[in-house]
């Protein structure tokens, strides 16, 4: 049939909802105006609008009569005869009545007011649950649709190099600078391909205010690859002369405020290096924790430092490269057919492997450049460098929220099963009446989702309220507006929907099969043994356990990481980010000139990179890759001054420090890190000159010392080896100043004062460097926490239900308890008797809970190199305590049940 | 129900339903009524709105129905056709008249 019809189901709907001796007529002028929208609007307008008029038919006037027989009104006698034919007498079941429905909610919420407690104890137990999930899975949501805001973010890929070198396979990001002029030139195919290169924070001077912005060097594709939304300028040529700057929209309005800021100049760089720039563009920022891509602001990537020296460089890899494919083209595919550009351009790294014995992979690659999916980019430690989240755990978080979730909903269940025989007479009557099952189940569904919506809606409000604190705790930055995204509202109501079917649903349907006659006879009353309700709380306390010992176990992991020797003493060591404000040289002089007298000071010294994450947050790498007597080198260089190895307290192994007596330390020469040595090759390294074979005319370095391996940089990050250097003219961004211990208390004071005096400009930003160092962890740390809060919500909540359960059952056992102190029992013998099922049961989820924590971080644990041996003492403790939390549950409850009056308990009814 | 005047209160809506169902004369049920007043008022006129105030002046005994009348658009379903009923007319003429005996009452006339 070619006329166009109206929704089917909207038909439906009214077929329901209005009386069915009307349908036809209002059937048919729907659909006949139906056909007169389609012939003004269109198809789609008029189904709309089709829609629209039915919804409007929801009522109460068509609802009323869908079912009540129409009363006739005592109107006129004129018109009785034609009067009203078409409102039949006829009835259905229908349980929807508006006042039945008015019926329901009022004994609910008489129900609700009847036993206050049970009702606090779950909304309270659910509006946390409801609250802590937001937060977990709003954390999670944020991790999981990282870098999803990109077009075509399928074909958007990452490259990387996999050499499978006996030792231990590697993949890496970091690529050479030529590798995508030439990837352009072989694969025209391509529609983009950029690379990145994200430094240090650099000094931006403009308006004559200075500024310490994060300059992102790239290529042209960049603003094509990435959809970044576009402000001002045009996209196409924003980038396409070499002195043009995009900026970021922060950036923009932190420099040039309202003003428009296309075509205005600003200066980046210091002194010589300085370089003018005109601003083609503003760019939206990036999502702080929604994207991989972090800048303040945009330059082509030949601006950056060393472009010229580097650009035929193959050895050198030290640049992100994306690329996007044709839609045509998958993954696979494309890289095999890099296959003969690796072998091309990369030939020396695959003589070594060859040289190493290195066998192929099971792709058969000994060397490769591969893809990998933006999507999957922010969860690869591997290749990331270790700034990414695992995967694992954002999966533990949603884990977590699960469970948190699924234990309210066992209190929920627990409590409306034991409370259904409290109510199982009203069913009977309701039954007896000639109520069906269907009306029952709604109706007793309904008061377990009212009840869950006030859970609801109070966790939602504590969600509002606790934001600002979770955010500071967690320095999570969540905002509520990432709640509003529609695909997480719906999420958030799935999950609710699920919480009333599952927590309402069910003991919903276990009333309403109640047999009314046995019901109403007494028989149903307290004979069931409650075999669901004991598992459910065995599961319940199970769940606890094990986040319990998981928690600490991790944290004790995590602690483990963090002590461990980095190779120099990081106690007693100031470190202060000089700031690009003024000449760190200059001021490491008047610095060291101040302090030379000062008993306290042990040591000082400069260098170029941080150690540990100071005040300012910025931690950057240099790395440097040549060919040494035919072998691939890679190395961090580490600019260094005077004193630094003092300062560390690092000893040296071999060779000497850098030394002031000897004047031409500060030129070509090194010091070197024992696996450097190791990866030269030399066992005798000192006195050695190192430097790229194909260049013979410019100077070697001499290595003048060789030092234990040391950590620069976190564990998380790839550990290479070192090497360090002095120069006069290269810039110190940081200062290090040993103290003596005796002095440590008031040497940041001290500090700060004399920092005032020879660099006014500057602000003081020292830190303690092992707090420094501590901030490497602060990631693992902060997933401790959120863990350690989940678990003991958990554990809190599971405990919520104890009582309950706890509460009622001793209600129910009143007479009992009475019989028994008339017959003689102590207050403590009641008090065994009442607690020790309890106890049985706790015990039982201990014997469950543990053997799976031992095997679970078992596993978790073989994933580290170093790892802790699991002490038993762990989980004795958390056995003990959840005996002991779920006995003071139970005993407040207990105590009270046993001081009664047995004659008031026996006396009751 | 609310009395005025002795007879069954009426609604402006439903005094317009009334007046429309009078000037269509035969050929008038729910959707020719709704484009009726939608061309008239300017108003959106909703098809469930029309509906429910000929329910009720049907309950109040102002106009008539009859089913008949199927055509291929309604896909073969009868349209309910209403009619005025004299008690109607009588309402009607009585309204206008209270109203054209205020509009007379109006101290200055060249206020409109």
């Amino acid at each position: 049939m070619n006329t166009p019809q109206p929704p089917a189901w909207a038909d439906r709907l009214l077929k329901g909802l209005c009386p069915p001796a009307l349908q036809e007529e209002l059937l048919g002028d729907l659909h006949e105006q139906f056909a007169d929208q389609v012939a003004e609007f269109g198809v789609r307008k008029a189904r709309r609008l089709y829609t629209l008029e039915v919804i409007k038919f929801c009522r109460p006037y068509f609802l009323k009569r869908r079912t009540a027989p129409f009363i006739k009104p005592s109107a006129n006698p004129v018109s009785k005869t034609a009067h009203r034919s078409h409102f039949s007498d006829e009835r259905q079941p229908f349980f929807l009545q508006p006042d039945m429905l008015r019926n329901y909610l009022k004994i609910a919420f008489r129900n609700l007011w009847k036993s206050k407690s049970y009702a606090a104890i779950n909304v309270v137990g659910l509006s946390v649950a409801f609250c802590i999930c937001v937060f977990l899975f709003l954390t999670s949501y944020l991790q999981l649709t990282y870098d999803s805001f990109h077009q075509d973010g399928d074909r958007i890929f990452k490259t990387y190099l996999f050499s499978n070198d006996p030792e231990k396979a590697t993949r890496s990001a970091n690529m050479p600078l030529p590798f995508v002029p030439a990837l352009k030139a072989d694969y025209p195919e391509l529609e983009a391909a950029t690379r990145i290169m994200s430094g240090r924070k650099s000094l931006v001077e403009a308006k004559g205010k200075y500024f310490d912005k994060l300059l992102l060097h790239t290529d042209q594709d960049f603003l094509k690859l990435f959809s970044f939304p576009f402000l001002k300028g045009n996209r196409e040529i924003a980038l396409r002369d070499l002195s043009s700057i995009v900026l970021s929209e922060n950036m923009a309005t932190a420099i040039f405020g309202t003003e428009n800021p296309m075509g205005k100049t600003v200066l980046v760089g210091r002194d010589a290096d300085q370089k003018q720039y005109v601003v083609t563009g503003v760019i939206g920022d990036a999502p702080y924790n929604n994207s991989s891509i972090q800048y303040d602001a945009l330059v082509r990537i030949e601006n950056a430092p060393n472009y010229q020296n580097n650009k035929d460089q193959w050895n050198g890899h030290f640049y992100t490269v994306y690329l996007k494919l044709p839609p045509q083209v998958d993954q696979a595919s494309f890289e095999n057919r890099l296959k003969p550009f690796a072998q091309k351009y990369f030939s020396g790294a695959l003589k070594d492997l060859k040289e190493k014995k290195a066998q192929p992979d099971q792709r058969g690659d000994l060397f490769a450049i591969r893809l990998q999916q933006l999507s999957k980019v922010h969860f690869d430690r591997d290749i990331a460098g270790g700034k990414g989240t695992p995967i694992a755990i954002v999966y533990t978080l949603l884990g977590m929220a699960f469970f948190i979730l699924l234990i309210a909903c066992i209190n929920f269940i627990n409590l409306s099963i034991a409370r259904s025989f409290t109510r199982a007479r009203e069913v009977g009557v309701r039954k007896s009446l000639g109520a069906l099952k269907n009306q029952l189940f709604v109706q007793i569904w309904g008061e377990s989702t009212l009840l869950c919506l006030m859970g609801f809606l109070a966790g939602i409000l504590l969600t509002y309220l606790l934001m600002p604190q979770f955010n500071a705790t967690f320095d999570a930055r969540l905002k509520l507006e990432y709640m509003l995204k529609p695909d997480f509202v719906g999420l958030i109501l799935g999950v609710f929907t699920l919480v009333t079917f599952v927590a309402g649903g069910y003991p919903a349907w276990q009333m309403a099969r109640f047999n009314a006659v046995e019901v109403l006879k007494g028989k149903l009353s307290m004979k069931r043994p409650g075999i669901l309700r004991n598992s459910l709380i065995v599961t319940q306390f199970a769940m606890s356990c094990l986040l319990a010992c998981c928690t600490i176990i991790a944290a004790q992991q995590v602690d483990h990481l963090r002590t461990r020797p980095l190779g120099f003493e990081k106690e007693q060591v100031i470190s202060i980010p000089v700031g690009n404000q003024v000449d760190g040289r200059q001021v490491l002089g008047r610095l060291r000139n101040k302090l030379a007298t000062d008993p306290a000071v042990l040591a000082v010294t400069g260098t170029s990179v941080n150690i540990g994450r100071g005040r300012d947050r910025v931690s950057s790498r240099t790395s440097l890759g040549f060919k040494y007597k035919g072998k691939d080198v890679a190395t961090d260089i580490l600019l260094v001054d005077y004193d630094y190895l003092k300062t560390l307290n690092i000893k040296p192994v071999a060779g000497r420090d850098f030394n002031r007596s000897y004047s031409t330390d500060s030129v070509n020469r090194i010091i070197i890190t024992e696996s450097m040595a190791k990866m030269l090759g030399e066992p005798k390294p000192v006195g050695l000159f190192m430097g790229e074979d194909e260049d013979t005319t410019g100077t070697k370095s001499e290595i003048i010392g060789v030092i234990p391996d040391f950590h620069l940089y976190s564990l998380a990050d790839e550990n290479r080896p070192i090497t360090m250097h002095l120069s006069h003219s290269e810039t110190i961004h940081y200062i290090f100043i040993r103290v003596t211990p005796q002095s440590l208390a008031g040497s940041m004071e001290k500090l700060k004062a004399v920092w005032q005096e020879v660099a006014p400009q500057s602000e003081f930003m020292g830190t303690f460097m092992d707090a420094n160092v501590d901030a490497w962890y602060q990631n693992e740390e902060q997933m401790a926490k959120i863990c350690s809060l989940a678990s003991g919500i958990a554990i809190l909540l599971s405990c919520l239900g104890l009582f309950a359960v706890a509460m009622m059952v001793i209600e129910q056992r009143t007479k009992e308890i009475g019989i028994r102190k008339v017959m003689g029992a102590s207050i403590p013998n009641i008090i065994v008797v009442l607690s020790r099922d309890f106890v049985k049961l706790v015990l039982i989820a201990l014997l469950i809970a543990l053997p799976i924590a031992w095997f679970l971080m078992n596993t978790w644990l073989d994933n580290y190199r170093e790892r802790i041996q699991i002490s038993l003492w762990v989980f004795a403790g958390v056995s003990l305590s959840a005996l002991l939390i779920a006995l003071a549950t139970v005993s407040f409850q207990t105590i009270k049940a046993a001081l009664v009056n047995p004659v008031k308990s026996l006396r009751s009814e | 129900m609310q009395k005025t005047m002795g007879r069954p209160y009426l609604g402006e809506f439903e005094e317009l339903v009334l007046l429309t169902v009078a000037v269509l004369d035969g050929s008038a049920y729910g959707v020719t009524i709704a484009a009726e007043l939608k061309q008239r008022t300017d108003r959106v006129i909703s098809l469930s709105g029309v509906h429910i105030a000929l329910y009720r002046l049907e309950d109040k005994g102002f106009v008539s129905s009859e089913l008949g009348g199927a055509t291929a658009a309604r896909g073969g379903r009868r349209k309910r056709l209403f009619g005025i009923t004299a008690a109607g007319k009588q309402t009607l003429s009585e309204m206008r008249q209270v109203r054209n005996e205020l509009w007379e009452s109006i101290p200055n006339p060249s206020w409109s």
